[in-house]
């Protein structure tokens, strides 16, 4: 089903709440942000460091590797998905590893390694209360930050075998059972927000201390993380901590923001992902690399608060996603960059700027087909004329297009009038 | 001061009313205005339903040698604008213009009646005719500086769900948008709503046709015609 069979769907049974809940955040956000008074300058600081990351990513890749060896965490570098897998596969092989604790990453969501792990015998845990709630759905996340935001208390309840639907009491249980998988588990796996070129280090921001606990209890602890989430120094990172928070939920900062080095207490062990990346770097949509996963896109998004995130199918959904799903699978994924409607809410909230319109438009263009209505309709407009010809046809013949954008129209609005004459006749 | 007024294709079809409003308000600013009668469109439905198209290059050449093209639509101005054109700087929005180059303000400064203004998207988020509330920027709003009466904002400045292309391939989710914007708007109890987007407002006015909703929709043009016409 495409988005829009999915969004009247998830509309007519969730919408309107699903909207109130992510329009509270938006408030919550700008009020945040607005306590920065060079909040602005800010945004224009971080698009300015994650272009220079981009452009030069290669050189900061090998610099990041360099600074994290020299300090004694074990690095990889995995072209792609099923590299990552593999290694990560063979690092918790080496422990004989049973039970894994993983805090929230999008980019193991990326690579599908809750389900390779689990075809190979392994236990995996998501620790992120929502992560764990859509775990016990059988779902995917549909929001990257709120991943359980499409559920209602109720259905959480009904997951744990509870009666008592009230938040801070599912919230309890939750905790109560995830300490015993934390304290069981042979290894944590978590992502990171940002890696620190010149330190070697890596970054990772919850509000739940569960990546935490998954970093330090277990002896191995693996970090997969996208090789774009590279910062060059801890000056910068200073910046993006400071937007990150307050442009996702309206926080002055995550309630957890560790910075991870060499692991006292066992092994840590960085695998930086490709994944396509690399090869981005030389199309229109580079500039989706500078993303750092805020969600502050998919929170304004208009249609997305009404459709929710499963409509869009892909691990990342929203406007964002709608950049980076149909470079995956152009078919499947045409349908995303039109669930828009250039509203342009996505640009201004970008704490790195990404000119979300023109991708957009970009976007459509790279999924759209040749269409010959299209190419003489373009041709006519040419000459004033074949234009007049032309939209004289139209208000007489409807053609196939035409016939359906009318049916959509009638559903749910009246035609407007036609007035029998123009202005420029 | 040469001016050209473009003709946004979909007003000239659907809505001649505001073309002609348009031109009269700015001949009532004694401005020397020509209306090419050779252009077509400025290429907004195919750049955004992913359709290549020169069609810009063809609306810079007609309209370049003007100081100033005027158009009554921010979607269009929008458009011209991301193309970098020789034309680019030069294409103003209706209100826009009347503010940035004529300045001219409080044209409704005695309307009787009760405004909502739809803030459109392209107005707000393109063109920044007003400060939208995803930055932090100081409040303004050209378009109610040029009215200069009380003037209803909706609470949130979000998309009416028009969005071109949008409106026929997600045609619910555009309802749906466009009713919560309606009432939003009838919740400041106006007597009349009001932007400077046709396209949203012929949307807007479909939905509440449908829904028998009782309230008056009007092009910005009109509004600011019915207090410049001195005839009335």
């Amino acid at each position: 089903m495409k988005h829009y069979e999915l969004a009247v769907k998830f509309y007519k049974t969730q919408g309107p709440r699903h909207d109130r809940a992510l329009w509270t955040i938006r408030q919550k956000r700008d009020k945040a942000i607005k306590e920065v008074d060079e909040w602005e300058e800010l945004r224009k600081k971080a698009s300015k460091i994650k272009d220079e990351v981009i452009n030069y990513l290669q050189d900061y890749v090998n610099e990041f590797i360099r600074n994290a060896k020299n300090q004694g965490i074990e690095v990889y570098f995995a072209k792609d998905a099923d590299e990552h897998n593999r290694i990560v596969l063979n690092l918790l092989k080496e422990i004989n590893a049973k039970k894994v604790v993983k805090s929230k990453s999008m980019l193991t969501e990326e690579c599908g390694l809750n389900e390779y792990l689990e075809k190979k015998g392994i236990e995996v845990i998501d620790t992120d209360l929502g992560e764990r709630i859509v775990q016990l759905r059988k779902e995917k996340p549909s929001h990257i930050v709120l991943p359980a935001i499409h559920t209602t208390k109720e259905e959480v309840a009904e997951i744990l075998g509870e009666t008592n639907t009230d938040p801070t009491y599912l919230t309890h249980k939750m905790r109560k059972l995830l300490r015993n998988e934390f304290l069981s588990a042979d290894a944590g796996v978590s992502g990171a927000n940002f890696l620190v070129a010149d330190k070697g280090w890596a970054v990772v921001c919850t509000n739940e201390g569960n990546a935490d606990l998954g970093a330090v209890l277990p002896k191995l602890h693996i970090i997969s993380v996208g090789i774009e989430k590279i910062v060059p120094n801890m000056r910068d990172l200073g910046i993006f901590l400071r937007m990150l928070a307050r442009n996702a939920t309206g926080q002055k900062i995550t309630t957890y923001t560790s910075i991870f080095g060499h692991k006292k207490n066992g092994k840590r062990v960085i695998v930086l992902v490709d994944n396509g990346r690399f090869e981005k770097l030389n199309t229109e949509f580079k500039e989706t690399l500078k993303c750092i996963r805020c969600s502050a896109c998919l929170t304004t998004c208009p249609v997305f608060r009404r459709s929710g995130g499963h409509a869009y199918r892909y691990v990342i959904p929203g406007p964002i996603g709608s950049l980076l799903a149909p470079l995956v699978d152009k078919e499947e994924y045409s349908d995303l960059p039109f669930a828009c409607t250039l509203c342009n809410s996505c640009e201004m909230v970008c704490p790195v700027k990404i000119p979300f319109s023109k991708q957009l438009v970009k976007m459509r263009e790279y999924v759209t087909k040749e269409n010959f209505a299209f190419k003489l309709a373009e041709k006519s407009m040419h000459s004033p004329l074949l234009f007049k010809l032309f939209s004289t046809i139209l208000r007489l013949t409807p053609t196939p297009l035409l016939k359906k954008a009318i049916k959509e129209w009638s559903k749910y609005k009246i035609l407007p009038k036609i007035p029998p004459k123009r202005f420029i006749s | 001061m040469k001016i050209a007024l473009h003709i946004p294709c979909y007003i000239n079809e659907l809505n001649p009313e505001i073309a002609k409003k348009t031109l009269l308000i700015l001949r009532h600013f004694n401005l020397d205005i020509k209306v090419p009668k050779e252009q077509t469109c400025c290429g907004q439905p195919f750049i955004n339903s992913g359709h290549p198209t020169t069609l810009p290059n063809q609306f810079n050449e007609l309209f370049k040698s003007f100081d100033y093209i005027v158009s009554p639509s921010s979607s269009c101005v929008s458009t011209i604008r991301a193309q970098n054109l020789e034309v680019s700087k030069k294409t103003f929005e209706l209100v826009e213009f009347l503010h940035d180059i004529l300045k001219v303000k409080n044209i409704a400064k005695n309307y009787p009646k009760k405004i909502a203004l739809h803030n459109s998207c392209h107005s707000l988020r393109h063109l920044f005719e007003g400060s939208p509330s995803e930055l932090n920027i100081p409040y303004f709003n050209k378009i109610k500086e040029v009215l200069g009466c009380e003037v209803a904002e909706a609470s949130r400045d979000e998309c009416c769900g028009f969005g071109g292309v949008f409106s026929i391939k997600e045609g619910f989710i555009s309802y749906v948008m466009g009713r919560n914007k309606l009432d939003d708007l009838l919740s400041k109890n106006p007597d009349v709503i009001t932007g400077v987007d046709f396209s949203c407002l012929m949307h807007l006015e479909s939905i509440a046709k449908k829904d028998k909703d009782n309230i008056e929709i009007k092009h910005i043009s009109e509004i600011l015609w019915e207090c410049l016409d001195e005839t009335l």
